[in-house]
C-alpha cells in the first residue's frame, strides 16, 4: 500500500522528537525534579502534538492527588484496617509474657 | 518514669491503644496483612527492649510508630534485595515493553489499548471517593515489589528521594525509571480496574 505524505511526516516527526515512552518519563520525572531547558521543551513538543501524553500528563496529576487523598484518610484511620481479634490476643499475651519476664 | 518528662510510656496498654493504629500504618505500607501483624509485634517488643531509651520528647504513639517505620524499611529492603525482585539491566532503561510498540518506525509510542483512554481519573461524588481509594489500594498491592516499595516511601511516606536512594541502595536514576514505572502501572490499573 503507498504511504501518503502525512504517513511519512508522521515519521519524520518520530525520527526527531523524543517518543512517548520518553517523554512519559518526562511527566512522572518532573514531579520529582526540575527538568533541564533541553528535557523541559522536548516534552513541551511532544506534548503539543500528542493527545495520549497531554491525557496521560493530566491524569498523573490527578493520580498524585488522589495519592495525598488517600494518604490522609489512612493516617486518619479510616481505612478500616484493624488487627484481627486472634491477632489481637497474641500479641497481646506476647508483650504481656515479654514484661513478666523483665 | 521521671516527672521531667513530657511524654511516658505504659507497655500494658499498647496493644489496646495503639495496636489498630500500628496495624492500619504497616498494612497501608506492606500490603499483606499477616506481615503487617508480625510487624506490629516486633514493634511492639523492640519498644519494651527500648523503653528506657524513650525521652518523652514525642507521644507514645509517635514513638512506637518511628519504630515501626524502621522495620517497614528493612521490609522493602530485604523485599528489594532478594534474588527473586532484583533491580535488572533491562529495567534500568526508560522502554517498557509492556506500554510502548518495539518495531521502528514508532519505537517507543503507546501500545494500542495501554495508553490513557480517558480524561479523568477522579471520582464524581463521595461514594465514588471511598470506591476509588479501595482501587488505589488494589493497584498498589498489584505492583511488583521493588517499585512499590520506591512507590509507598515516596508518594505514602513523602520520604525524600536521597533517603530512598540510601535505604533501598539504588541510585538517584534506577529512583527517577522506577517511579515511572510505577506510576505507568497505577495510572492503566487505575483506568482499567476503577473506569471499567
Amino acid at each position: 500500500m503507498a504511504k501518503g505524505p502525512g504517513y511519512r511526516m508522521m515519521v519524520y516527526m518520530s525520527k526527531r522528537m523524543i517518543a512517548c515512552d520518553e517523554a512519559s518519563f518526562l511527566i512522572s520525572l518532573r514531579e520529582d525534579h526540575r527538568l533541564g531547558f533541553r528535557r523541559w521543551w522536548q516534552l513541551k513538543m511532544h506534548l503539543l502534538t500528542c493527545h495520549l501524553c497531554r491525557k496521560y500528563a493530566h491524569q498523573i496529576g490527578q493520580l498524585n492527588h488522589s495519592l495525598e487523598v488517600y494518604r490522609d484518610q489512612c493516617s486518619n484511620e479510616l481505612c478500616e484496617h484493624h488487627l484481627s481479634p486472634e491477632a489481637d490476643s497474641r500479641i497481646s499475651k506476647v508483650v504481656t509474657r515479654e514484661l513478666n519476664a523483665k | 518514669m521521671s516527672n521531667t518528662k513530657e511524654h511516658t510510656v505504659d507497655p500494658q496498654h499498647w496493644v489496646e491503644r495503639h495496636g489498630d493504629y500500628l496495624f492500619n500504618y504497616a498494612v497501608v505500607r506492606v500490603n499483606d496483612r499477616g506481615k503487617a501483624e508480625d510487624l506490629v509485634q516486633e514493634t511492639f517488643l523492640a519498644g519494651l527492649k527500648a523503653r528506657d531509651r524513650f525521652r518523652g520528647e514525642s507521644t507514645e504513639r509517635t514513638w512506637l510508630t518511628s519504630i515501626l517505620k524502621r522495620k517497614i524499611i528493612d521490609t522493602y529492603r530485604k523485599k528489594y534485595t532478594s534474588k527473586e525482585s532484583s533491580f535488572g539491566e533491562h529495567e534500568q532503561t526508560v522502554f517498557d515493553g509492556d506500554f510502548y510498540r518495539s518495531e521502528e518506525p514508532f519505537r517507543g509510542h503507546w501500545l494500542e489499548g495501554m495508553g490513557p483512554n480517558s480524561h479523568s481519573l477522579l471520582p464524581e461524588g463521595e461514594l465514588e471517593q471511598a470506591e476509588l481509594m479501595k482501587f488505589i489500594r488494589l493497584c498498589i498491592e498489584n505492583l511488583p515489589p521493588q517499585l512499590a516499595a520506591s512507590f509507598v516511601m515516596k508518594m505514602i511516606d513523602e520520604e525524600d528521594s536521597d533517603t530512598i536512594c540510601k535505604e533501598l541502595g539504588i541510585t538517584s536514576s534506577n529512583l527517577w525509571v522506577m517511579l515511572h514505572r510505577a506510576r505507568l502501572r497505577m495510572r492503566d490499573c487505575l483506568e482499567k480496574k476503577w473506569l471499567n
